[in-house]
Order: C-alpha cells, then structure tokens, then sequence
C-alpha cells in the first residue's frame, strides 16, 4: 500500500490523458436527452445523453449546456415547436471536458436542429400518407389539400351549441370566450367545455378521449373548437398524433381548430378547418352567424319592396277604374252638358219610339224640360260634337 | 252587393264592368246601376287593399319587436 499516490494525482492524469487525446476536438453524436434540468435564470442546462439499442440503454453520459450556449436550446423550441425535455433524439456537436471535481462531461456547443427538424417532417409525412393510405373512405389527397368528412361538413345556418376542448385556465380558453361573449352582435352561445390537458406526452390520448364525449351527446352540438393559447411554445406533437387525426377525420360534428401556432399546420388541423387561434375561431363563428343575419335582412328587404310594389300596382289600377267610372257616370254627362231624354219615366234610347205629339222629358243639369214633339227629322250628317 | 268576395274576386268584377264602361256597351238606362255597382266595388277593393296593408305594417312591426326582444 506503500505504492499509493494522491486521488488528486490520479485525477490530474486522468485530466492530462483526455486533454491530450481531445484537446480542441468537436465531435458530432445523436442521441435522446434525459434527466433535463433546465435553469433559466443562470441560463444553464444539466442531462445525461443516452444511446439506447432494442429497447436497453447501451451507453449514458453527463453532459452540460452553459450560459453561452443556452441559445441552442431556445432556439430547439421555437424552431421544432416542442420543448426541450426528456424522450428528445437529438444530434449535436459536443467537447470532451474533464474536471476534477466534476467528473467526465461533454459540453454541448450546438444543436443540429435542421436535422431534428428533417426528422420531425419526415414523421409528418409518413403519418399523412398512413392516414390517406388507411382511411380511404374517411381522408382523401386532392391537389396538396386534405379533404376529409369532417372538414366537408356543411355548416348549420346558424351555430350556437359548442363544445370547447381546451385546457383549463388557459390563454386559449379565455381568449376564446372572451371573443364569443364579447361579440359586437350580442349573440347569444352555448358553450359545454370539455376541459384537459392539451400539451404533453398523453395530450393526444386525453383529447382523443374528450372527442369521445362529445360524439356520445353529438346531436347537442353545431361545433367542436379545440383551442390552445396563441404563442406558447408548446408541444406541437399532440396535434401530429395518428390516432387522433383519423378520428378528427371522420368526426360527426364539425371540428375548428385554434392551437396557436403560425408556423406550420399540424395534422389535426389539415383533418379539420384550422383558424389559427382561439381568437379566431371564435370571430369566425360570429361572423358565421352574421353572414346568415345578413342574409334574413336581405329577404326582409326583398319582401317588404315586393309587397309594396305589388300595393301600389293595386292602388294605381283602382284609381285608374274610380276615373273611368267617374267619366262614365250620367251625373258626369249631365255635368259636361249632355241631355237624357225620358218619356213615360223611361230613358229613351232608341228614337224611333219617338212620335209627333209625343209628351219628353229633357233632364239637364239643373232643370227639367217638359216638351211636346211637333216635328222629327233625320240628320243628314252625323254631328261632331 | 256581397262583401264575401275576396279582392281578387272584386277586382276581376270591377275589371269586367270598367271595360264595358270603357267600350261603351252598356244601355244607357242600365248605365247609373252599372256605375253604382263599380262603385260598391271600387270601395270594397279599396278597404281590401287597406286592410292588406295595414296587416303588412302590423306584422312588419311584430318581427322588429320580436328582433328587439331576442337581443
């Protein structure tokens, strides 16, 4: 034992042995992160890089983001849409560091988040070309746009019964009720919230599970809003989920989506009709239903202008009847100067009845004029009056 | 002079009896019954078409009432 060296000794050499054979060099490896702590305010970032083979963990080592690097993490969530959190593959650039208080490490210097971002699509697509594939019926590709049964569903006229998946207390729910409750129309809503978790590695099964819900009571809703709030960095994954997507597909009622996002459309959303945010999802219901008020203004108008076109067409042919009649009235005559000969309190229209001696009454306007026939003769021409 | 009839059934009426005015076909001791028969149905038309009217107006009025109301 005599042979012994200090543990300081041995862990300089071990320092100069790994600094000699790694001194500078930057290697690149692809492998899951766990055991993710993050610490914001320092802007540092402890895991363990781990290789897995069939299932079995086959290697794990320490490994350390700090300050200035912490970037490289931001920069994984607001790329990929997904936080930086245990279960993550990831390909990064690193350096061998030894300390002899802290151990073996690998400085993480950058991430390739182009290839995590190649990956992520590469799922996409395949997940997309399963769902057309295997929901033929249900899920068709035409020209780059995904037709499904439930986003071809037509609309009722008037929507009004809602069922809201969100989750609870969130940006999204408050922005989505707000947006309705506060509607310059002052329409009126029924919302049913279907409240769970709409982010993590379960998120996807719980949605699926609050879309069962509704489909049991589906006759009681125009519309589902699954709604996230807008801005967040939340996990994109939920809404790129297989199982999910189909069941969106070939949902009864029709589905609008709001999960906040500007970058780039989950599956779900393609399944759906996606209105971005919660907000407007929510506009676009109001506007919905004042498109169709619109439209009952616009009869409204059409019915009051024939109906009064038709009135006044009536009014003007009874005016035109009251001054033909008026013309044709014997007072009118008598007004214009024409005489009504009477004989016998008759009204003698044919003249041949008229005889010399004959007892006449000519009425006037005013007067009448008893006459005895002394004479009758034919006009020779007819009088022009 | 019946006040059943409808104002389609008058006016039809009231037009027959105008024409004939117009064409100067009525024997002229028949002429003053003819236009007090147009009269009478000149004045049901009339009351007809201001009863339409006003039924137009009264129900145009209740569905701004009930719009008012579901506001």
């Amino acid at each position: 034992m005599n042979d012994s060296i200090r543990l300081s000794t041995l862990t300089q050499l071990i320092q100069d042995t790994i600094q000699s054979r790694f001194e500078g060099e930057v290697f690149t490896v692809s492998a899951r992160i766990m055991n993710v702590k993050k610490y914001e305010s320092s802007r540092r970032c402890y895991l363990t890089l781990e290789e897995y083979e069939f299932g079995t963990k086959i290697t794990e080592i320490r490994a350390v983001f700090w300050a200035n690097t912490y970037s490289e993490i931001e920069k994984f969530e607001k790329v990929l849409r997904q936080p930086f959190r245990d279960g993550a593959e990831i390909t990064c650039k690193v350096k061998v560091r030894y300390h002899k208080v802290y151990g073996l490490n690998l400085d993480v210097l950058q991430i390739d988040v182009a290839h995590a971002l190649g990956t992520l699509e590469l799922e996409r697509q395949q997940t997309l070309e399963r769902l057309v594939r295997e929901n033929p019926e249900t899920i068709q590709l035409f020209d780059g746009i995904y037709r499904t049964y439930n986003n071809r569903l037509s609309l009722p006229m008037v929507i009004s019964r809602i069922a809201l998946i969100t989750a609870p207390n969130s940006d999204g729910q408050r922005d989505f009720l707000q947006e309705l409750k506060q509607n310059k129309h002052e329409y009126q809503f029924s919302i049913t919230e279907f409240l769970t978790t709409i982010q993590g590695d379960n998120a996807h099964q719980l949605i699926l599970e609050q879309l069962q819900l509704i489909e049991q009571s589906k006759e009681s809703f125009d519309l589902v809003a699954i709604v996230r709030g807008g801005g967040s960095l939340g996990d994109f994954k939920p809404f790129d989920d297989y199982a999910l997507s189909a069941y969106v597909a070939k949902f009864p009622v029709p589905v609008f989506t709001g999960i906040g996002h500007d970058r780039n459309q989950s599956i779900v959303d393609l399944m759906a009709r996606e209105q971005k945010t919660p907000t407007k999802v929510a506009a676009m219901i109001v506007e919905h239903n004042f498109s169709f008020e619109n439209t009952l203004i616009e009869l409204r108008r059409r019915v009051t202008d024939a109906t009064t076109r038709q009135l006044d067409r009536a009014t003007e042919r009874l005016e035109q009847a009251k001054r033909i009649i008026r013309l044709s009235s014997p007072q009118d005559i008598l007004n214009r100067g024409f005489a009504i000969i009477m004989h016998n309190n008759k009204i003698v229209v044919d003249p041949k009845i008229i005889t010399a001696e004959m007892q006449l009454q000519t009425i006037l306007k005013n007067e009448t004029i008893h006459s005895t026939v002394t004479k009758k003769t034919k006009n020779e021409k007819r009088i022009e009056l | 002079m019946k006040s059943e009839l409808n104002y389609n059934e008058a006016y039809s009426k009231l037009q027959d009896l105008v024409e004939q005015l117009e064409d100067g076909n009525i024997p002229l001791d028949k002429l003053a019954a003819n236009v007090k028969q147009a009269n009478e149905l000149l004045a049901i038309c009339e009351n007809k078409l201001r009863q339409i009217q006003t039924d137009i107006e009264t129900a145009a009025v209740k569905v701004s009432k009930t719009d008012k109301r579901k506001k």
